[in-house]
């Protein structure tokens, strides 16, 4: 069959933002769904936004309310969010109370009165909640299984996209013939992670649509749902594409290590103990890229903005003037609650929203700290999906991680992610002459000639500044503790010995 | 509780605006009853019959307070008012002639609506019913947004 023959499915905004992206576009028109899930989990709230998002005066919602929720509390309590608008009742959304006939009459007069209902009104969305409280009735399963074939098929006929909300648990899913009819199904979970709460949305099923699997993330705010796709969204997003420039830290004697700078698009790991300057370094990577016309965002999770922006000014660095300008975003992420994906599309957000090019999360550590404990376990694969999907659209990351320092080892990363990154620095303390000096090292520069050497630096009040010398003479100066190689003792004990016999 | 001064005047509004629709050859009726019947009907759609019954028979135990004379009057299970022609006259053909007790029955009732639902969806369900009632805001009468 010749695609321009195949009829063409409209999709309706469903006015929650990201789920859209979702369910592969929008909603189907004219398909019958069931929003699932325990009490609390947000099924009225999202069948709200879709209602408000699409009804109109032409072609108004009909929101029957059966059992359950007063309807006088639901208005009370749903006009709180900021997509309810009052305006639209009664003109465009219709509220309907079928409890009467639900607890007086059976099923057959709640499909005539709903009928009744619709072709009075011509509706583009029904809605019935909860559809559930009906199921609960001593009713048998074929009247049940009739109800729902029989309302499918007159609502599909009439042109109306529909939701049917009921409180499921998970095992009802198997067997259920109901959810056979249904063409999409949402299903609701809200669990608790320790002390945390974690929402989570899965579209098991939605015809004719390319949905994105998985169990997405959602937040419910004072603008009601919101949905954190796994994919964040990026199908709907412009790519940028990824140059082959190399970018400047801003310290030219690290860009020399690096053979000329960071690759664009890459996933930079600079990875120190305490006090070893990554914060430092990334500010300056940061502000390099601003003087160079390349917006950037700053992910901060232990300091609040101004602290950041105030802390750059100590070493000479600028960071409110291109806030200012908006070519630069400091993100201070919520913490001790967040998700990944939500995390996600604030960064994302904040990318599109000033054509950055260059994105600092500092750090690692403080980043996985403010996710919910339920977040923690996947922290890594999260990382994966997050520095896969910035760097496809062309920003360069540079992460902070903070390492333990041994005097032993020389772990790149605690998380075990290097993997995840191009290039990697590392940062270190070591003990040269009885003094706590700092050393830095190109680990790895994925598709790049990066130097071998291994640099002593100083952090002033200019930033990281990179010794002119390179430490030479020195043998085991990663483990932190080097000694003097033979060779340059027994320059140094010549050395010595002319000087006494000259003294002589 | 009191009933609000905004309210009541709503109420006398409407009962005005019922009293001067009664003033025709229809059936006698008070001008209570019949804003109470147009709130009823709107409002059976909206919150069920027993919802409608539960809020009606709270209004009508806070109209009590005012207008202890309210005491007659009932809710009967299906929201339908009982009584009201005991102790509020019909419609009298003046139509400035408002009688004390159904305002604050009215007002009660919309008073209510306006704690549970704002302003807002209060005024919309009201002009739904009275799309000419004329309000003292200076809002137009149909202030609805489209």
């Amino acid at each position: 069959m010749n695609t321009q023959d195949k009829v063409t499915i409209n999709k309706l905004p469903t006015g929650v933002p990201g789920l859209d992206e979702i369910v592969g576009g929008g909603l189907p028109e004219f398909s019958f769904n069931i929003i699932a899930g325990a009490p609390g989990s947000g099924k009225t709230t999202l069948a709200h936004q879709f209602v408000f998002a699409n009804a109109t005066p032409e072609r108004p919602a009909l929101y029957f309310t059966v059992l359950g929720e007063s309807a006088l509390k639901m208005l009370r309590y749903q006009q709180q969010y900021t997509f309810f608008d009052p305006a639209k009742l009664p003109d465009s959304i219709r509220f309907i109370n079928l409890s009467q006939v639900v607890l007086e009459k059976d099923l057959g007069a709640v499909l005539d009165e709903i009928t009744k209902e619709v072709e009075k009104t011509d509706p583009a969305v029904v809605v019935v909640d909860s559809f559930r409280t009906m199921v609960r009735k001593p009713q048998s399963d074929m009247d049940m299984q009739s109800f729902i074939q029989r309302l499918a098929l007159f609502l599909a006929s009439w042109q109306a996209t529909t939701f049917l909300i009921g409180e499921y648990a998970e095992e009802e899913l198997r067997d259920n013939p109901i959810f056979t009819v249904a063409d999409g199904l949402f299903w609701l979970r809200q669990t608790a992670e320790r002390n945390s709460i974690v929402r989570k949305l899965q579209i098991i099923k939605l015809r004719g649509q390319d949905s994105v699997p998985g169990l997405h993330t959602f937040r419910i705010t004072d603008a009601g749902v919101q949905a954190f796709s796994r994919t964040f969204g990026l199908t709907a997003r412009v790519k940028n594409p990824v140059g082959q420039r190399r970018l400047s830290f801003g310290v030219p004697e690290l860009d020399k290590m690096l053979d000329g700078g960071v690759r664009e698009g890459d996933s930079v790991l600079v990875a120190g103990s305490s006090g070893t300057g990554k914060s430092v370094l990334a500010t300056q990577f940061i502000a390099e890229g601003i003087c160079q016309g390349e917006p950037g965002i700053v992910a901060v999770f232990e300091e609040r903005p101004q602290a950041y922006a105030e802390r750059a000014v100590s070493l000479g660095l600028d960071l409110e003037t291109p806030q200012n300008d908006g070519k630069l975003t400091i993100l201070y992420l919520r913490p001790l609650d967040l998700s990944v994906d939500e995390t996600m599309h604030s960064i994302l957000d904040a990318v599109q929203k000033i054509g950055a090019r260059r994105l600092v999360i500092d750090s690692l550590a403080g980043f996985e700290m403010a996710l919910s404990p339920g977040f923690r376990a996947d922290f890594r694969e999260s990382l994966y999906r997050m520095i896969f999907a910035l760097t496809g659209i062309g920003v360069t990351i540079l992460s902070t991680v903070e390492v333990d320092e041994s005097f032993t080892e020389f772990p790149f990363s605690t998380y075990s992610i290097s993997f995840l990154c191009d290039d990697i620095i590392r940062l270190r303390y070591v003990s040269i002459d009885d003094q706590l000096r700092k050393i830095m090292v190109v680990i790895k520069m994925r598709g790049g000639n990066h130097a071998k050497d291994i640099r002593e630096y100083e952090i002033t009040s200019n930033g990281v500044v990179i010794v002119d010398q390179r430490l030479t003479g020195y043998q085991g100066l990663i483990s932190g503790l080097p000694v003097r190689s033979n060779q340059s003792a027994q320059e140094e004990r010549s050395s010595h010995d002319s000087e006494i016999k000259n003294q002589t | 509780m009191i009933t609000l001064p905004e309210m009541r005047d709503l109420a006398r509004r409407l009962l005005h605006c019922e009293a001067n629709a009664g003033n025709t050859s229809e059936p006698v009726e008070s001008a209570t009853l019949r804003v109470y019947e147009k709130l009823r009907g709107n409002l059976c759609v909206l919150v069920g019959v027993a919802g409608f019954q539960a809020l009606a028979s709270r209004a009508l135990t806070l109209a009590r307070s005012e207008v202890p004379g309210l005491c007659a009057v009932q809710v009967a299970a299906d929201g339908r008012l009982q009584g009201i022609s005991e102790i509020v006259p019909p419609m009298k053909l003046d139509e400035n002639w408002i009688d004390k007790e159904g305002v604050i029955f009215i007002s009660s009732l919309l008073g209510l609506l306006l704690m549970f639902l704002g302003k807002a969806l209060t005024m919309n369900l009201v002009l739904n019913v009275w799309p000419d009632v004329a309000f003292d805001d200076g809002n137009p009468r149909d202030g609805r947004k489209t």
